[in-house]
């Protein structure tokens, strides 16, 4: 009788696993290159994810399936993988990019074939398509406290030194608002090509100009050298240095200790924040991939985003999009490694907890303030979603 | 005769053939693949265009540009720009991206060209050039912001909601297939790939092909081997362009990494594998790189950019002919060389001077020329009338150096040249050749690739502009080598004296006024010398010939005036026999003072 | 404008000049010496980087690492010349792209080897003050070190046995062969001097920036205008070349914006070329 039960209950299993199919999303991320410090930590949460998510049972049943490319850092191969991804391999959801221009080259693509696609990187913010979903933080999300706390802490006279493209020249426009809003001034700016190595005329201008802080925003740790040229001029004694960007490709590593210490990193995630959802992942982490270096916000940007995905899933009961994004649009809250984050209906950016932390002389760093909830206001105040369900533009500052 | 109609249609029969293969393969991918692999391969297509371009160059005029992705880049913008704007009205998008994305890449090739080549910068220099201008359009590009209409062009990330290729008029029309794209792109590569098969077999390519081969030497031809290079570059920045609005059009998004210096080097590439100057090889080149770095980017930590630096490294080294060349290395195998070559028999009698050119006076005014502390030519006086004379003098006493003033090789410091009353000081080089002046210098200088009769048909060309009147021309001058059945011989398979009196008839052809030969007699048999002798007695009852020689035996045999120089300046003048009697004469000779 | 501000800046900019002097002498060498254009120029400036970081990690003195370095590089350079470049003597473009193959190579090895993030290490700085500006001692040790290695290549290459020989093989390689000396060989060791200047400018400019496996890159563009720029005399050339454009661009960048000097830097390069398409040094009449 028993026996007989179970033959009948496995063979139901049986039919059950045939019936049910994988859900495969797809990855596309810079593993090898000069952006690989970011592409791999990616792939990794991704993987982490997914495997946690298959474990526990998949989505409504089904497991999940990761294809995967490598982007190799080149601009080209994200279109190229993308399109194989959802021509030939026809995924569910994408995961992927690290730079705006990757993102942006990606946004019409998902679009085109309607599928969801989340972007897990920190960026200059202001991106609005109903298919596209930020998990990373914005331009204006970071600067806004970390511009509050240094102008209490500092001093009121800003020197700006951003990368000269996209992402430095909107967040140097941000810095100018949040300035005029706290009552400080923008007493200098100077926007670096990326190629640059000679960084001692910014300095002097720094000096010539007198402020009490520099929000540096190196891009690359090409731009690392203004950081360290800056220090060997001794200008550290006289004016701090904050940053949104800075440790996001552990820089701080790459830094020299005596160049890194007291610089203060404004982010959506550190490696060093002290909560038990964060050190149980740092745990899995390092079970599954050792620890050979600092987590970096953009694998928990990537992580939070494959768990929202997975929420929108179960929430829908399907992986079909319409149905998952209309669930990632009506309000989810995931409890995360930097702490709760909400994906906002209107913009699809996420409302999550900014960090302050100021580098220590051991090339790590240490929690200085937690600013919690943050909310990206220039992309809600911009981006409805709802109401506009088929804007798809990528939305800058007017200078 | 019938070995030379062979040979022609040899050729024909390669280039149409390469032609139907491409269209064959290209029509059975569009069969049996699916359309994702459609998709892919359309983009490599377009890369093939964009590598034709720089073969085109590179492959047939010896001119290395780094920097097609700038045409290629600005092309795409345009095309971009006009058909964001427009395309939602209009419909096609051919329309709209390609005229636009040609111009823009000619017009910039045009300015580039410009100053490359009317600057007269030598090869290297050209290269280094073309790549810091990518280096000056990546920078730029990377910051420029702008919105044109509907099309937000938003620095570094890029540009973006491009519409599709889209075949149709009208509004709201859909866009073409996988299948559709695919056929589109293998229709214009096919119709750009014969554009520049016959572009080739031209004129025009002809003389591109000599620029390639000995520029100097063409320019003596009295071709203006500035304006073909230029002209060659923006019909290159043409196709570039029209490459970058196709592009465009497939991926719909565009960004400034287009002109990054990754994406500049892989051009060289495309060219190199496929096999450089054969003008299918780019396809094949970047058909080969497309697919070898797709299929390699699938494994991920892909080490496809290592294996392509290996590859790229091997290619040099080992198989510089690339794919094209590997298989032509093969089928050559099977081809047999027609005939035996043997001995040629110069014929000066079948030489029939063409009254239509007379000869010029030639006057020198206080000619001066220095190279830092040498002076080779110092404050000449002279003149030159119809006959001949022949400028003598020791070794070092600047007898080459005059003759390289007076046609122009060499530009003076200081003085006038007059060809009869006009003032030619301050014409270049080919100029002064249309102007009629010939010349000759010491070692021979044919186009070695080329058969004899093509040498003669391009100089003859250079005269004449009508393919006609050059045809005749060239058989005419042919009876000299003996005929038709020795004119196929290449330039490079003749002994040295025959490869001067090759020299000597290319000159001639162009039908000179004044002709200049600098010691054409070296490595001559006496044989030849005497009817070299003969040749320049004919000449010059009509022309005006100046002769550079050391053989006074050759010089009496001339019975010519005789101008004497010594450490650059006119010693003393007469006919022959008074200055071989002449003491002071000998004594600079045998450095006797 | 006052004068501390403009003493900074000339000092600073001399500095910047000097730096891309001794990052382009092994360029200018080997194109001025033996005509080859190297593209992995900025992996092997890279690679003396990392030699040198890698022996400062395992606790060698920063001088001794940086000597060590530089025979790293110059010893690569060795092979490299020995496999790739001895084939393609004469063949100027075809050496170009081999070499582009190689700094592909090279970077993508280091980046397996190393990963992208390496640990910075601490080096002693001073700085000096002028008014109300510092100023990093270590940027202007670099202007009497370059000064040094000119004139120490200068003599090397005009006054020792070695130096003459290469000079000799170069001009005219068949008639130094006819005369006995051994050319492949002094080939070899020419390009190896110029690998190995490259790996002291990576080794020395330690402690100014960061070790990635792409610094190489930003030196490559300026220092390869630069060389073309210099002409064919590697040591004046390099020197007038390097130092007007490096001191323009770093000058023109403190007043204004790094962008606008650095797109100075491309303009002025563009320019001189139009007037002087071999080099400014082209019709000079010193020896190197």
């Amino acid at each position: 009788m028993n026996i007989s039960k179970n033959l009948l209950l496995s063979s139901l299993l049986v039919g059950s696993s045939l019936l049910s199919g994988d859900i495969k999303v797809g990855a596309v991320f810079d593993l090898s290159g000069g952006l690989n410090v970011y592409g791999i930590q990616q792939s990794r949460a991704l993987h982490l994810a997914v495997d946690k998510i298959n474990k526990n049972g998949g989505l409504n049943g089904d497991k999940v399936k990761v294809v995967e490319y490598d982007s190799q850092s080149e601009l080209s191969k994200y279109t190229q993988f993308a399109n194989t991804l959802i021509r030939r391999d026809k995924i569910a959801a994408l995961f992927a990019g690290l730079t705006s221009s990757s993102r942006e080259a990606l946004r019409p693509l998902v679009r085109k074939a309607k599928i969801p696609y989340f972007y897990g990187s920190l960026y200059e913010g202001g991106a609005c398509d109903k298919y596209t979903f930020v998990t990373g933080s914005t331009a204006s999300q970071a600067l806004k406290p970390v511009m509050k706390w240094a102008t209490e802490t500092y001093g009121k006279k800003i020197f700006i030194m951003a990368p000269s493209y996209n992402f430095g020249t909107i967040s140097g426009h941000w810095v100018k608002k949040y300035a005029e809003e706290l009552g400080a001034e923008v007493v200098g700016e100077d926007y670096l090509p990326l190629t640059l190595s000679d960084f001692s005329p910014t300095i002097q201008k720094i000096q010539r100009s007198k402020p009490d802080f520099v929000v540096a925003l190196p891009v690359g740790t090409n731009q690392n050298g203004f950081l360290e040229q800056f220090t060997a001029a001794g200008l550290k004694k006289s004016i701090g240095v904050v940053s949104t960007n800075h440790g996001s490709g552990n820089q701080q590593i790459a830094l020299s200790p005596q160049a890194g210490k007291g610089i203060v990193s404004g982010k959506g995630y550190f490696e060093e924040i002290d909560n038990k959802t964060n050190n149980e992942f740092k745990a899995a982490w390092n079970t599954a991939y050792g620890h050979n270096e600092p987590i970096i916000s953009g694998a928990v940007d990537v992580w939070n985003a494959v768990n929202l995905w997975a929420m929108a899933v179960n929430k829908a009961k399907t992986s079909s999009s319409k149905e998952v994004i209309a669930a990632l649009e009506s309000g989810l809250s995931f409890d995360g490694p930097s702490g709760k984050v909400n994906m906002l209906p209107k913009s699809h950016h996420l409302q999550q907890n900014i960090y302050l932390a100021k580098g220590s002389n051991k090339q790590d760093f240490k929690i200085v303030r937690t600013y919690k909830n943050m909310i990206p206001e220039y992309e809600e105040s911009k981006c409805d979603l709802i109401k506009n369900p088929t804007l798809a533009k990528h939305f800058e500052p007017k200078k | 005769m019938i070995g030379n109609l062979l040979q022609k249609n040899n050729l024909l029969k390669k280039d149409n053939l390469i032609v139907f293969i491409f269209i064959f393969i290209g029509l059975i991918v569009c069969l049996i693949a699916d359309d994702y692999l459609l998709y892919v391969a359309t983009s490599w297509l377009i890369f093939g265009i964009l590598g034709l371009s720089l073969d085109l160059l590179w492959g047939k005029a010896g001119i290395l540009s780094l920097g097609q992705t700038i045409f290629y880049g600005l092309g795409g913008y345009a095309g971009a720009v006009t058909s964001i704007n427009f395309s939602s009205t209009i419909g096609n998008t051919f329309i709209l991206a390609l005229p636009i994305g040609i111009f823009v890449g000619v017009l910039t090739a045009g300015i580039i060209g410009y100053f490359i080549f009317y600057g007269r910068m030598g090869e290297l220099q050209t290269t280094i050039l073309t790549y810091a201008a990518v280096l000056v359009a990546w920078t730029s590009t990377l910051t420029f912001s702008y919105t044109f209409g509907e099309a937000k062009v938003a620095g570094d990330n890029g540009l973006s909601n491009i519409p599709s290729m889209i075949l149709s008029f009208g509004e709201g029309v859909s866009e073409l297939s996988e299948k559709g794209m695919f056929l589109s792109l293998l229709l214009i590569s096919v119709l750009l790939l014969i554009g520049c098969q016959r572009l080739i077999k031209m004129p025009f390519g002809k003389v591109i092909e000599c620029i390639r081969q000995d520029s100097h030497k063409t320019e003596l031809l009295g071709y203006d081997i500035r304006k073909y290079q230029t002209i060659l570059f923006m019909i290159s920045g043409g196709i570039a362009g029209l490459g970058g609005a196709l592009f465009a059009l497939w991926g719909n998004y565009l960004n400034p990494s287009m002109f990054s210096v990754t994406e500049a080097l892989l051009v060289p590439i495309y060219v190199l594998v496929g096999g450089i100057g054969t003008l299918v090889g780019p396809f094949l080149g970047a058909i080969s790189i497309g697919a070898l770095s797709f299929y390699l980017g699938g494994f991920s930590g892909g080490q496809a950019t290592l294996v392509i630096g290996i590859i790229l490294i091997l290619m040099v080294l080992f198989f510089d002919k690339g794919i094209m060349g590997i298989i032509l290395s093969i089928v050559n195998k099977f081809i047999k060389k027609p005939f035996r070559e043997e001995a040629i028999e110069i014929n000066i009698g079948k030489y029939n001077i063409a009254i239509t050119s007379r000869w010029k006076k030639i006057r020198t005014d206080q000619v001066f020329k220095s190279f830092g502390g040498v002076i080779p030519v110092n404050n000449i006086d002279l003149e030159f009338n119809a006959g001949t004379t022949c400028i003598i003098g020791p070794n070092g006493a600047g007898k080459s150096s005059f003759l390289k003033v007076c046609t122009g090789i060499y530009p003076i410091d200081n003085g006038k040249v007059f060809l009869d009353s006009l003032d030619i000081t301050n014409y270049e080089l080919h100029d002064r050749v249309k102007q009629g002046i010939g010349i000759k210098m010491q070692k021979p200088q044919v186009f070695k690739s080329f058969s004899i009769k093509e040498n003669i048909w391009i100089s003859a060309y250079s005269k004449t502009r009508n393919v006609s009147l050059t045809n005749k021309t060239t058989n005419d001058l042919l009876e000299i080598f003996g005929g038709k059945k020795q004119g196929h011989r290449s330039a490079d398979s003749l002994s040295h004296g025959e490869q001067q009196w090759l020299d000597i008839i290319m000159v001639l052809a162009l039908e000179p006024s004044v002709i200049c030969l600098d010691e054409p007699a070296a490595g001559m048999t006496k044989g030849e010398r005497r009817k070299l002798s003969t040749l320049i007695n004919i000449l010059s009852k009509t022309r005006t010939i100046i002769l550079v020689e050391h053989d006074m035996d050759f010089v009496k045999s001339l019975n010519p005036k005789v101008a004497v120089l010594h450490q650059g300046s006119l010693f003393t003048t007469g006919n022959i026999d008074e200055v071989c009697q002449n003491e002071n004469v000998l004594d600079i000779y045998l450095g006797r003072k | 404008m006052d004068f501390d501000y403009l003493l900074v800046v000339f000092l600073s900019s001399l500095s910047s000049a000097s730096i891309l002097i001794m990052a382009t002498l092994g360029l200018s060498l080997l194109f001025g010496l033996m005509g080859i254009i190297n593209l992995a120029h900025g992996e092997f400036i890279m690679y003396g980087a990392y030699a040198a970081l890698t022996l400062v990690s395992v606790g060698f003195p920063y001088p001794v690492a940086i000597l060590f370095a530089t025979l790293f590089t110059a010893l690569f350079g060795m092979v490299v010349e020995k496999l790739i470049i001895r084939r393609l003597y004469g063949r100027i473009l075809y050496t170009m792209l081999a070499t582009w193959g190689l700094s592909m190579v090279m970077y993508q090895s280091v980046v397996l080897i190393f990963g992208t993030v390496t640990p910075g290490l601490d080096f002693k700085q001073s700085n000096i003050t002028i008014g109300d500006y510092s100023m990093s001692s270590y940027l202007l040790y670099m202007i009497p070190l370059t000064v040094l290695l000119l004139v120490g290549l200068y003599y090397l290459l005009t006054r020792s046995k070695y130096g003459i020989m290469a000079r000799a093989c170069i001009a005219d390689p068949q008639t130094a062969a006819a005369m006995g000396m051994k050319t492949k060989k002094l080939n070899m060791i020419t390009f190896s001097i110029g690998s190995g200047l490259a790996g002291f400018a990576g080794a020395i400019i330690l402690p100014l920036v960061s070790a990635t496996p792409n610094m190489g890159f930003a030196f490559v563009i300026k220092s390869f205008l630069t060389v073309v720029v210099a002409g064919p005399l590697a040591l004046s050339g390099t020197a007038v070349a390097g130092s007007f454009l490096g001191f323009i661009s770093s000058t023109t960048a403190s007043f204004y914006s790094s962008i606008i000097g650095d797109m100075l830097f491309f303009t002025i390069t563009i320019l001189i070329l139009r007037f002087y398409p071999n080099g400014i040094s082209n019709k000079w009449r010193f020896k190197l």
